[in-house]
């Protein structure tokens, strides 16, 4: 054998052969199912991530356990291949709103040190149903209406965002 | 099991894989010809012209992807777009500013309703603009759609946006 097909194939083709297809199965199964990559579009979540950013999704994140807040979420819209990204400030249950840029959980101020710039954003008072959250992004420098955010079923969160 | 019998059961698995993959995403031969519609209305909508007689022309093609009734609900602050020819004639006057970006759809699934002439989908559909420095920022919303066949032709009846943040 030569030495090119040699360092190509390995001394047992037939083993290499076998590796390749475990390794591409693994990494098939392990990117589609588990840790989903994603690439960050958009401001809405500066400075945490920067528009271009590549991360991770973890699609098990909340197999055995519920999101909390703080949690930087994955949502689905009608697949997963635009997704949303946010983060967690209320949970199911919980009266959320924002005043003057300072969000509220249950008539209590929300400490958000993830937060650099804020604007005198105002959100007038929710209550979650068991089923829902409420996700805005980490960049409240923005105007308001540019920025997507509100209410989130639990059935749309695919996974926690991970790096 | 010896080896031989092992590979050829993999390969059996390995064409079963393949066999599904193509099966879900071709489907049958109506949910094919809608995606290939939604994919060709898209490529118009990207289509960019300055002409005048060119820019109507455009948004008569537009429309020819529509129902004479349908029916463009884009949620809360905006009233419901009645008409075909009401559709053309925003696609005609917008399209100055719809030049400016690029419309991509992604993750179509189309639902056939029995009797073989109606059918549901969803979509994401993402404006992408690209901005002075050249960087991209992309606006995204995911669309409810009712379509109907009528003289062979599928078109779009229905589209309505859904709040996936409310």
């Amino acid at each position: 054998m030569s030495l090119t097909r040699r360092l190509v194939f390995g001394s047992n083709p037939r083993r290499t052969a076998v590796r390749v297809l475990v390794l591409a199965a693994v990494s098939f199964v392990t990117f589609r199912w588990v840790l989903m990559p994603i690439r960050a579009e958009g401001i809405s979540m500066l400075p945490t991530y920067r528009s271009g950013s590549l991360n991770l999704v973890n699609r098990l994140a909340f197999v055995y356990g519920t999101p909390q807040r703080g949690d930087i979420i994955a949502i689905r819209l009608a697949g997963p291949h635009v997704l949303y990204v946010k983060r967690i400030v209320a949970l199911p249950g919980e009266r959320f709103s924002m005043i003057q840029g300072q969000a509220y959980i249950d008539g209590v101020p929300l400490s958000e040190p993830y937060v650099r710039e804020r604007r005198p954003w105002d959100v007038p008072e929710v209550t979650l149903t068991p089923r829902e959250y409420f996700v805005i992004g980490d960049n409240r420098g923005m105007r308001a209406s540019d920025h997507d955010f509100g209410r989130v079923d639990v059935t749309r969160i695919v996974g926690r965002v991970i790096f | 099991m010896t080896r031989r019998r092992l590979a050829g059961v993999a390969g059996v698995v390995a064409l079963a894989a393949v066999g599904f993959l193509v099966w879900s995403r071709w489907g049958s031969n109506d949910d094919r010809v809608i995606r290939e519609r939604l994919e060709a209305l898209r490529t118009e909508v990207n289509r960019s012209t300055t002409d005048g007689l060119a820019n109507v022309a455009r948004a008569a093609s537009i429309g020819s992807y529509f129902t004479e009734d349908v029916v463009v609900d884009l949620g809360e602050g905006s009233a419901p777009i009645r008409g075909r020819l009401t559709l053309m004639g925003i696609a005609e006057r917008l399209q100055a500013r719809t030049a400016e970006f690029r419309m991509e759809l992604d993750d179509v699934t189309i639902e056939m309703i029995p009797g073989g002439t109606t059918a549901d989908g969803t979509l994401t559909a993402s404006f992408i603009r690209r901005n002075a420095t050249g960087e991209e920022s992309r606006d995204a919303r995911e669309f409810g759609l009712g379509l109907v066949k009528a003289g062979g032709t599928w078109r779009i009846a229905r589209v309505t946006a859904i709040d996936v943040l409310r």
